[in-house]
């Protein structure tokens, strides 16, 4: 099987290869485009403009990617999309981006995202919202939405380095018709990752294609001391599983993603893509997953009471955002709290905190936590019987701005009903573009169970051809 | 009811490395802030990995106080806003601590051992200008900001001042016995002790470092509540701040509820699980606690249960001294008997420990030779030993100076003039009465500031009273 997608990342490997290259002035042509991609799109927080000083040599500096503004990179600008944060410069690179710069990559700067992550849309951003390349009138999605914009985007070899704790890896590749991998839990260490909720915070890449999102993955995975939650495998090159056997595999379509409320050309998109699966031998067949229908409210529980411990730190004295040495502690960071917060992230301390307030904690937080448990082994009992399940990557495709502000929170929040179910269970998941609907995408997203983040390559690469 | 106390300890684990990050837990001699990085800093991005060590030393405490340990343990945040916590969380434990229903005997009394939980040490609050209520502004060192940290909390079951006292010094012991903590490196044990009299509401009062100010605060508070009671004031609910210097406690906040901290599972750091073979390999290397030592002492240096005790619990470091000596000179009665009557009785009027004096064990051994031989008198080894932990010098060579500066000549001219004080003792002594001899060797002895032999005081006395008969 042969993907119908050029890889510009593919194609620009060969030319190194060749020496086709002049790495003099890749970076910075790269970082121009880069520039003049920000006029159209807003995709970047922050472009790396310091490359040009970097102690790293240009003939090192072989691979763009751009990196999520909520992964720390050193001596660059890291704000996780928060102007608590605004002059932040962490002092130590995330290990993913770490890891990148080790094989090659340079970083050309980080995206944009909503406040900590705390959106579906990349609408609550403290440094304005990227658009929807494909039509700049709507959203890219979020949080990874910079990331997913920049992946879109790019007419040079580029990828994304994002990060998902509800879905927001495959919104935005689904509303931008990009390739989102969000690995299994644990795969890519966290170390540097500013944390929104720890228990299901995953850094994972988006790409053009899948050979993109695959050598992206290739690179950034693998065991990490630093990070307690991290997975002890052992390093493999996901790129080599394109086009790997995939005959006989069992895909489950969950009907609970399909009865629902949305789009019904985007559910007719994802079936549409699995029939044409069928010549390479895959199965499907549905199945049932009862309790999907208490993941929303199970998330946002569980994500806000950790979000709300996480967010404690952000008080305006040892690094970020500073004010005016006034008045006690609890005033001091009080008022700087209140300015540098946005209106979301606000939102979110609250009911997270009162999610694990004593009194209201067993019936919220740990009731949460149990719901959370049934629901992995739901999926676990499944994966008993198929190797992948298949859900609209998101329920519709990438809405307009104005019909966003529409929305009320607990709306916005319903919109994750698609992704919320695998990022509770810390389950690898990958989206796929499988159609259009009125010019805009629309994503296809196949879950595995853990560990099983190669068969989702070979099954995504499977869509391509 | 009477008065019940219970107690909260805060032990700082003698680790290398601080509880979640690599930093050096020994700060001594660094710079404020030197030992920290992006982790005990709480810096964005940074995360918490496990020091096993110190859920091993909490294990041996665990064992040290009959406590079941649990099979698996977790972290959990407890979360309030304080300058001294640099994520305004705190990582500890909660739900399930490390152990639980353990006991420690004091005399008489079994003091139950509700729990032993791990959790990080907050920052050191340095207040400028005031103390904690008043201060004009605080300096944060986060050196000490994640030193694990082994948290032992008593049942009340306390219901003097003192016996909390004798509760901390054993436990003290045992602590230092099982090798978790080390005062030498500036470690620290705070308590927090909760007071309630007559089963009215529990006042707390936080933060007491020093055994002798636990004693101090609550016999304090034991003052005041009666006080109140007097006075017809309901004792509230409440924490208050024991000012050492003062000697009093102030109310820091009225408790009208229990603080609610918003725990959650610290979901950074996975599950811990103990398993059989980690006990059993904790178990096998478990030092030597301080009543077993007590009872090898006894048994194996055939010395007095007292002064085992004494040797023992005085000062872990003193018991090693001891045995140490002994292995080098013998004779464990006699280095016994010198080392806690007189050396220790030297240390103590120096307010020093015999790790940081300038006692060692050579010298001292030196000593306790130079009496076997003779060569000095008991009597004037017990001076000798005051100026040899003064100075630390070679008590062979102490004791020569001392020799030398009492020539015989020095002696007749102290002799002649006790002889002159002393007329009575001394016609006394020449109409028979022997007793009187000793009353001038006595004094004689105490002109020289009991350097001299009293031996050689004796005959040089007698040379004098014979020659005055023979006038």
């Amino acid at each position: 099987m042969v993907s119908l997608i050029r890889s510009l990342v593919k194609e620009h490997l060969e030319r190194l290869a060749a020496g086709d290259v002049n790495l003099d002035d890749f970076a910075p042509r790269v970082i121009e485009k880069a520039r003049s991609m920000q006029g159209r799109y807003s995709a970047f927080i922050t472009i790396n403009e310091r490359l040009a000083s970097e102690k790293t040599p240009k003939q090192q500096m072989k691979l763009p990617f751009s990196v999520k503004d909520n992964i720390c990179t050193r001596g660059l600008r890291t704000t996780a999309g928060s102007k608590i944060l605004d002059n932040y410069v962490p002092p130590f690179d995330a290990t993913a981006v770490h890891q990148i710069k080790n094989a090659g990559g340079f970083v050309i700067g980080k995206t944009a995202m909503d406040e900590f992550g705390f959106g579906t849309f990349s609408t609550n951003c403290a440094y304005g919202a990227p658009k929807n390349p494909i039509d700049p009138s709507r959203v890219c999605g979020g949080s990874s939405g910079g990331a997913a914009c920049v992946a879109a985007a790019a007419e040079f070899p580029h990828i994304a380095i994002a990060q998902s704790t509800g879905g927001s890896i495959t919104a935005p590749a689904a509303f931008t018709g990009t390739v989102g991998m969000t690995p299994t839990y644990g795969r890519v260490s966290r170390w540097g990752l500013i944390d929104y909720a720890n228990s299901m915070d995953r850094i994972g890449v988006i790409g053009k294609c899948v050979y993109d999102a695959a050598l992206g993955l290739s690179m950034i995975a693998g065991y990490d001391p630093l990070d307690s939650t991290s997975l002890n495998a052992q390093k493999t090159d996901y790129t080599t599983l394109i086009g790997g056997d995939i005959r006989k595999l069992r895909i489950g379509v969950p009907k609970e993603y399909f009865n629902g409320d949305g789009s019904a050309v985007v559910k007719k998109n994802a079936l549409d893509l699995l029939q044409r699966l069928e010549r390479f031998g895959v199965v499907w067949e549905e199945i049932s997953l009862p309790y999907t229908k208490y993941a929303i409210s199970a998330y946002y529980l569980i994500a806000l009471a950790e979000a709300s411990t996480n967010l404690a730190k952000f008080s305006g004295l040892r690094y970020g955002m500073e004010g005016d040495l006034d008045g006690n502690y609890e005033e001091y960071f009080a008022d700087l709290r209140g300015r540098s917060f946005g209106e979301e992230a606000k939102r979110r301390i609250i009911l997270g905190t009162y999610a694990r307030m004593s009194g209201y904690r067993d019936a919220y937080y740990i009731k949460a936590l149990k719901v959370r448990a049934k629901i992995i082994a739901e999926f676990k009992g499944a994966f008993a019987r198929v190797d992948a399940i298949a859900t609209p990557s998101m329920p519709i495709i990438a809405p307009r701005f104005d019909d966003v502000e529409k929305l009320s929170p607990i709306d916005a929040y319903g919109m994750d009903r698609m992704t919320v179910p695998a990022n509770l269970a810390g389950l690898p998941t990958i989206s796929v573009p499988s159609g259009s609907e009125g010019g805009m995408p629309t994503g296809v997203q196949f879950i595995a169970d853990h560990e099983r983040d190669g068969m989702l390559i070979a099954l995504a690469g499977a869509c391509e051809a | 009811m009477g008065v019940m106390i219970g107690l909260e300890v805060h032990c700082q684990l003698n680790t290398e490395s601080k509880l979640f990050c690599g930093d050096s837990s020994d700060h001594r001699g660094k710079e404020p802030n030197e030992c920290t990085c992006p982790i005990c800093l709480g810096y964005p991005g940074s995360k918490p990995v496990i020091n096993k060590k110190a859920i091993e030393h909490g294990m041996r405490i665990a064992m040290a106080l009959s406590c079941r340990i649990a099979d698996e343990m977790f972290f959990s945040r407890k979360t309030y806003f304080y300058p001294d916590m640099s994520k305004n969380y705190q990582i500890t434990q909660y739900e399930i601590p490390l152990c639980s229903n353990g006991y420690l005997t004091v005399g008489e009394l079994k003091v139950r051992i509700r729990r032993v939980h791990i959790e990080e040490d907050p920052a050191r609050l340095q207040h400028v200008g005031g103390d904690i209520t008043n201060a004009e502004y605080t300096l944060i060192d986060y050196n000490r900001s994640g030193i694990a940290l082994a948290e032992i909390v008593t049942e009340p079951d306390f219901t003097t001042p003192k016996q909390a006292r004798q509760f901390l010094e054993i436990l003290l012991s045992i602590l230092e016995h099982l090798g978790v903590y080390d005062s030498e490196k500036e470690a620290t044990i705070r308590c927090d002790a909760n007071i309630s009299l007559d089963g009215g509401e529990r006042v707390e009062v936080k933060n007491i470092t020093g055994f002798e100010n636990v004693e101090k605060a609550l016999n304090f508070e034991i003052i005041r509540q009666n006080g109140m009671k007097r006075m017809e004031v309901v004792v509230q609910r409440e924490t208050r701040h024991f000012d050492a210097e003062a000697g009093n406690t102030k109310s820091l906040r009225k408790k009208e509820y229990e603080e609610d901290y918003g725990y959650i599972f610290d979901p950074d750091l996975p599950t811990i699980r103990v398993t059989a073979g980690w006990l059993e390999s904790i178990k096998k290397t478990q030092p030597e606690l301080p009543d077993q030592r007590v009872l090898r002492f006894v048994k194996d240096y055939k010395i007095g249960d007292y002064d085992a005790h004494v040797l023992v619990y005085t000062d872990k470091n003193l018991a090693d001294f001891y045995e140490l000596c002994c292995r080098k000179y013998g004779k464990p009665e006699v280095v016994a008997k010198w080392t806690m009557n007189y050396l220790l009785k030297s240390l103590n009027w120096r307010r020093e420990r015999i790790n940081n004096s300038k006692v060692r064990i050579d010298t001292f051994v030196e000593f306790l030779r130079l009496i076997e031989s003779g060569k000095i008198t008991e009597r004037f080894a017990k001076e000798l030993i005051k100026e040899y932990v003064d100075t630390g010098e070679s008590p062979a060579m102490l004791a020569e100076k001392g020799a030398q500066e009492l020539s015989d000549s020095d002696l007749d001219v102290v002799v002649e003039k006790v002889l002159q004080e002393n007329r009575k003792a001394a016609d006394e002594f020449r109409s028979g009465k022997e007793d009187a001899l000793k009353f001038l060797i006595g004094r004689a002895l105490a002109a020289t500031q009991k350097r001299a032999d009293p031996n050689r005081l004796r005959d040089m006395l007698l040379k004098h009273l014979n020659a005055s008969i023979a006038q």
